[in-house]
């Protein structure tokens, strides 16, 4: 592969060259599996904090590769594979000797041993043979277009195992990736899921090598995965949504770096990371945006609720319902409480002309139990919390939305029919 | 509970299988960097015993624990379950450690965690299947934490995860608890009901070996093993519990066999 690969160079026209012979989609559907894969893979990889390994991995295949282009003296895609998973495995296997061994800490380690391995690969680049070329740039940065059918094979029975492997195993590794100590107890191979896995990383790693190189594949691993990790409170939907960003980065990174005339590795990257800043900013529980939804919607609960009070009050005192008093007796803006009336409406908690409004039966109900949550609240701060009676008020105001405990407010006062203002409580 | 010299009924494995003490430690030794963490200790579980292992901070309580379980190398010595290794008894052996390593991020529910008790008699291609569910739902109830099970784990405070754990040991249905410091944490109500719990496991004759740091309830374990490397003192609660034992476990003064052996260690690896 990579003799062939030495003859492309990097002029940046080359990059749509692909698009116009028929081996577009062969790139395509390669990378897509190659996403798909890391993108499941990678919940693992950040379940388990390990993002330093992806890196590890990629870049200690080299010379993995090297040797085995040496010794098979051909690019065959076989023995390109068992290079890579042989210098995956003794990746791992170095990087927990050195952790264990000494003092050096894990994640120091896997530099240690990572960039020794990529070192020793490049030693051996340069020492092969005269007359062969190994692209190193391909190495580097991929070269979609060079993306054969040996390729999307291998890479095609590459995702057919991982797939397999995690649906029959979903649950060992789940509680694996969890509680390890636990699991180890419990007598699950914790160190050959971990090999396992590594085993799995390097394969998929290498066979993605021609779609998007050493340096950003790690990106297709962890990406994809921290967006899925923002969003799910199940390990089973993790997995799925790390595929599909994973496909899906795939999938729109080659289409828009054939519109933009751009490499395809590097915009799959970019489309990932657009997919990871929309689910930080999306996820249900850190997101900015659902975060605010949240607030705006209490707050306009609570004004429908003061609404409603207000109107009841005046109806009491026989002053004008209209719009202009009730926006400022429950401190709303025209337009807010006009909003707001239009919703009471719909509900059919109010009816009546502009001036004339009326409660309904429903709605007298409801603004009776938030008088009487009130008044329950406000007894309940001057005699349990000791606070002096004319303070209650303003404290009341909040808590009486909260007017699912009255109930249990007033059996904790002993029922108490007058308030501290010396207004009656309407019972519930 | 007897120490060393185990009663040597008979040599026929079937009566040796059922007559082996629950747990059985025979001179068990490990050195972390070649600093001591236990010291040949010896002692024998029976079933359905509740024990104690009390010690001061680094005692080496956790480390016995790891060591029974193997899950820290010994550099001597031998551990038996029912008089089997600890490989051929997994299943029946649950373990809540002292203090969890998980992410608690990691997308699982409170019920997805007390199910994973489950997982080791699942077997490798297994689904947790309505039993188990129930199992699950049922050991909840027991730490009183069945109002929580839709929850993610991220929403419970110390102690309600510290009960989750416990409840995942429990489902495990195991005969044999080795449980970390399950107080650590844990109020007092809850701790009560924890130890009414254990009770009834004990009736079950289920076998608990407990590392507890309060001394204000040692009148609660039929046993008690006294640790500070090696076993100062072991046996029934009402027998050892004695201010002198207490004071030379926590009294942190080395026996001169102690010292000379410390002495002797930094002559070869000065620190
Ligand atoms: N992984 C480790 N590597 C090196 N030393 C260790 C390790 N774990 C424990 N030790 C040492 O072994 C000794 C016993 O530790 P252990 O955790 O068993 O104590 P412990 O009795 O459980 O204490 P605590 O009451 O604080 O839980 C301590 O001196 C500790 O420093
Ligand atoms: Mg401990």
């Amino acid at each position: 592969m990579m003799t062939t690969l030495g003859q492309l160079d990097f002029v940046p026209s080359m990059w749509s060259a692909p698009f116009t012979d028929g081996h577009l989609w062969m790139g395509m559907v390669t990378s897509i599996l190659v996403g798909a894969t890391c993108g499941v893979l990678g919940c693992f990889v950040v379940l388990r904090r390990m993002a330093l390994i992806g890196d590890a991995l990629s870049h200690a295949v080299l010379p993995g590769v090297v040797i085995a282009f040496l010794v098979t003296q051909n690019t065959g895609i076989v023995g390109l594979l068992f290079g890579a998973l042989l210098a995956g495995l003794t990746t791992a296997v170095l990087i927990n000797l050195v952790s264990h061994n000494s003092r050096t800490k894990e994640d120091s380690a896997i530099g240690i041993v990572f960039t020794a391995l990529f070192a020793l690969g490049l030693v051996l680049i340069s020492n092969l043979p005269r007359g062969t070329h190994f692209d190193l740039k391909c190495f580097v940065f991929g070269i979609p277009e060079a993306v054969g059918m040996p390729d999307l094979w291998l890479m095609a029975v590459i995702a057919a195992i991982v797939l397999i492997t995690v649906v029959l195993f979903y649950h060992p590794m789940k509680l694996i990736s969890f509680d390890p100590v636990v699991a180890a107890a419990m007598g699950l191979p914790v160190m050959a899921f971990h090999y396992l896995l590594m085993g799995m990383i390097s394969a998929t790693v290498v066979a993605g090598l021609k779609t998007t190189g050493v340096v950003l594949v790690v990106a297709m691993v962890i990406t994809p995965a921290s967006a899925a990790y923002q969003l799910c409170n199940r390990f089973s939907t993790m997995l799925l949504l790390g595929g599909i960003f994973g496909a899906l980065s795939a999938a729109l990174g080659m289409i828009g770096a054939y519109v933009v005339n751009a490499p395809s590795g590097p915009s799959m990257v970019l489309v990932a990371t657009t997919i990871f800043a929309l689910a930080m900013l999306g996820s249900p529980r850190h997101g900015v945006v659902f975060r605010s939804i949240r607030r705006w919607r209490h707050r306009r609960h609570i004004e429908t609720e003061d609404v409603l009070k207000t109107i009841h009050h005046l109806d009491r005192s026989d002053q004008p319902t209209d719009v202009a008093a009730i926006s400022s007796q429950s401190r709303v803006t025209m337009a807010r409480a006009k909003a707001i009336l239009r919703e009471l409406r719909q509900h059919k908690l109010i009816e009546g002309g502009a001036s004339t409004l009326n409660l309904t039966e429903a709605g007298q109900r409801r603004a009776l139990e938030m008088v009487r949550s009130h008044r329950l609240w406000e007894s309940y701060l001057a005699d349990q919390a000791n606070m002096p009676p004319d303070q209650v008020h303003d404290v009341a105001e909040k808590l009486e939305h909260a007017h699912e405990l009255a109930d249990e407010v007033d059996r904790e006062l002993g029922h108490p029919s007058l308030d501290p203002h010396g207004e009656e409580i309407p019972r519930g | 509970m007897k120490t060393p010299q185990a009663p040597a009924i008979t040599n026929s494995p079937v009566a040796a299988s059922t007559a082996a003490p629950a747990i059985s430690v025979q001179n068990v030794t490990v050195t972390y960097e070649n600093r001591p963490a236990l010291r040949s200790v010896t002692f024998d579980v029976q079933r359905g015993e509740l024990i104690g292992i009390i010690g001061p901070n680094g005692a080496g309580k956790s480390t016995l624990l790891k060591a029974v379980l193997g899950l820290t190398d010994l550099d001597g010595g031998a551990v038996r379950f029912f008089g089997e290794s600890i490989e051929r008894c997994r299943q029946r052996v649950a373990y809540v450690p002292q203090t969890s390593a998980v992410d608690w991020d990691f997308p699982v529910t409170v019920l997805d965690v007390v199910q994973m008790g489950r997982y080791g008699r699942l077997g490798w291609f297994g689904r947790p299947g309505r039993e188990d569910r129930q199992q699950a739902i049922e050991s909840l109830e027991l730490v009183g934490m069945s109002a929580y099970t839709k929850r993610h784990i991220r929403q419970l405070s110390g102690g309600q995860q510290q009960r989750v754990f416990l409840a995942r040991a429990l489902c495990q249905q195991a005969d044999i608890l080795l449980l970390d410091e399950p107080f650590a944490g844990v109020d007092a109500a809850t701790e009560h009901a924890i130890f009414e719990l254990i009770r009834k496991l004990t009736d079950e004759h289920r076998t608990l070996l407990v590392v507890n740091h309060d001394l204000g309830v040692l009148e609660k374990f039929d046993s008690l093993l006294m640790l500070n490397q090696r076993v100062i003192a072991c046996g029934p609660t009402r027998d050892i519990a004695t201010e002198e034992n207490l004071r030379r476990t926590y009294g942190g003064r080395l026996s001169l066999l102690d010292r000379a052996e410390l002495a002797l260690q930094n002559q070869e690896s000065p620190q």
